[in-house]
């Protein structure tokens, strides 16, 4: 049987297994682990383990765990709360302003944390509840939401990007850097949607009452201002010391993480309860990333032994005669059709070893390839049927909001990052430029 | 389901589940491992080589031994297209047949971790750094922590098997 048949059985394989809705981990681990038995025999039964050990030497994933204790950290500390409160009153007056500023607030959260379960716990539990009452529409903050916690993986510090980081063996820092202006730049694209999109259709984003605007004096105002001290502070210390290159990339994580803690110390809501929340929640969050990595390393090794992705590169260049930008948006196409299946980490572990060689061949920047990668994973993040965001709001918001609601409130947003994917793709320089001025070659 | 079967799901259950309690503290000993190391180096001065792979060494045990644990919590992805569309029942039917892919990886994963601390206790194999570490004891570790999530995939087979037959297990 050729190579290319082999592949294409693992991957229709893994699709079936994963439609029996058994655990991805589990899904992946077991196509892998018959495929490596089939092709190798005796010698395949070390495979599934084996992945094991290069998992323990991707020494940067450290910062999962650390990434995902700080975010219910941040979410039970009541911080948000207050950042809330801040973009509350500043945008409350503007239609939809709540929304715009739900944004603002998702931007402060990603600058804090490298994942999207942060933002999406925090929009999910403070902002929606507080919009739906003040008559917002729903469909339209429930994508608020979702869109707007996809920037944790975009603006620094970034998971997504340490991975990427690991597979593509670029630096971690010129990644985060690489992708802080694309995620600004998409925070405004949301922002310029919902005011658009509020001026039209007023009653989609009512404004806050007059009264209660001239109830705040400008000098509670200003008071207020003094909530984003503490995220500044905790993006200081994170990321700040580590592009500064005072700490290394999982001393940084550990900063932010106890720096998070201090937090929620000073503001004296570390209890008992919120520890063993925390706790116990990263826990099984960390567990399922890395069960699914484990697996899908054992599955990317077996790839990796048939030689994939010399295959693919074979098939894009030489068979079907693609232009470089050609294959560039082949490889984005299809990653938008995984995503659709397949776990996001799952699908960077398997897929990015057989791209990015051919990204580096073709003659494209690794550094920006990664933001455009983060991207696409952040819409493969929001798109049905299966979108770890998708999952985790219906998880998280409030009961009125019906997973029909939560599927088409993603459109637009889903448009709009398109947009963004595009300007990247074709403006590398927004990408590039901030690296390109702290990293000098 | 005979008594015996309820009873195994009981002990593998606790058992996972204080391995698990106790694997989750794991996250407080890699933060404060990685905040010494950065405290002592740039602050003291005195840079600590081992830090960064006991951390290392205790992730490993963190998701391997607390494996078993997040099971139990239910807290691994499915991809739900038609699974949600399930009823409770057919759900566990569902899961009760798919567990042998579950079991069997496991049990790959189980022979090639016991063959690779063999090989390990044999060549007494350590991490090539300055610090020099066996890995022998992270693959005891590891070896422990694999079995008790299989034994553990076996008690979830268990109550779902119960469970599409309509009766609940512990």
């Amino acid at each position: 049987m050729s190579y290319e048949a082999i592949a294409i059985i693992m991957f229709a394989s893994m699709l079936l297994m994963l439609l029996t809705g058994q655990r991805v981990f589990a899904a992946i681990g077991i196509v892998s682990t018959v495929a490596a038995l089939l092709l190798w025999g005796e010698g395949g039964v070390e495979m599934p383990f084996t992945a094991a050990f290069k998992l323990f030497k991707w020494y940067p994933l450290l910062t999962l765990p650390l990434f995902i204790y700080m975010g219910y950290i941040l979410s039970e500390s009541g911080i948000a709360d207050d950042l809330y409160r801040m973009f509350h009153v500043w945008f409350g007056g503007l239609k939809g302003g709540l929304a715009v500023g739900t944004i603002g607030l998702m931007v402060v959260i990603s600058a804090m944390n490298g994942l999207s379960v942060a933002g999406m716990a925090i929009g999910a539990t403070i902002a929606l509840p507080e919009m739906l009452r003040r008559g917002y529409d729903k469909v339209m903050i429930t994508g608020v939401v979702q869109a707007g916690s996809s920037l944790g993986i975009l603006v620094p510090p970034s998971v997504v990007l340490v991975l990427y980081g690991m597979i593509a063996r670029e630096s971690v820092g010129k990644l985060w850097l690489a992708g802080a202006l694309p995620g600004l730049m998409m925070a405004a694209l949301f922002i310029i949607y919902i005011v658009i999109r509020c001026r039209l259709q007023p009653h989609l984003g009512p404004t806050v009452s007059e009264e209660e605007i001239k109830q705040m004096s400008m000098a509670e105002k200003l008071r207020l201002l003094r909530a984003g001290i503490i995220p500044f502070l905790i993006f200081f210390f994170m990321t700040g010391l580590f592009v500064m290159g005072i700490t290394s990339l999982v001393e940084s994580s550990a900063v932010g993480a106890t720096a998070a803690t201090l937090a929620a110390l000073v503001r004296r809501r570390l209890n008992r309860k919120v520890m063993e929340e925390t706790v116990r929640k990263t826990l099984g969050i960390s567990c399922m990333f890395m069960w699914i990595i484990l697996a899908a390393l054992c599955f990317g090794a077996v790839f990796d032994g048939i030689g994939a992705a010399r295959a693919i590169e074979t098939l894009f260049i030489t068979n079907w005669n693609l232009t470089p930008w050609e294959v560039l948006i082949m490889m984005q196409l299809s990653y938008l059709f995984m995503g659709m299946f397949l776990d996001d980490t799952a699908m960077l572990v398997i897929v990015a070893p057989l791209y990015v060689p051919l990204v580096k061949i073709l003659g494209f920047d690794p550094v920006w390839y990664g933001v455009l990668y983060t991207i696409t994973c952040q819409i493969a993040y929001m798109t049905p049927p299966f979108g770890y965001n998708l999952f985790l709001m219906r998880a998280m918001a409030p009961p009125e909001i019906s997973l029909m609601d939560i599927y088409r409130s993603i459109t637009p947003f889903v448009l709009v990052m398109i947009v963004a994917l595009i300007l990247v793709m074709a403006f590398p320089q927004i990408a590039l430029w901030l690296p390109g001025q702290i990293y000098t070659r | 389901m005979p008594s015996f079967i309820a009873k195994y799901v009981r002990v593998v259950d606790y058992v996972s589940t204080r391995f698990g309690r106790l694997a989750m503290l794991l996250i407080f000993l890699m933060i404060g491992t990685l905040l010494l190391d950065a405290v002592t180096r740039n602050v003291l001065d005195i840079p600590l080589f081992w830090c960064v792979e006991l951390a290392q060494f205790t992730l490993a045990a963190y998701y391997i031994m607390g494996g078993a644990y997040s099971m139990q919590l239910n807290t691994h992805v499915r991809m739900d297209l038609l699974y949600d569309r399930l009823s409770e029942r057919n759900k566990a039917r569902m899961d009760s047949f798919t567990a042998i892919f579950l079991v069997v990886y496991l049990i790959v994963l189980l022979i090639g971790s016991i063959s690779s601390t063999i090989y390990s206790i044999e060549t007494n194999q350590r991490l090539f750094s300055m610090w020099n570490p066996s890995v022998v004891p992270i693959k005891v570790i590891m070896v422990l922590g694999i079995l008790l999530m299989l034994l553990q995939a076996l008690s979830t087979f268990f109550k779902d098997l119960a469970k599409s037959r309509g009766v609940e297990l512990a």
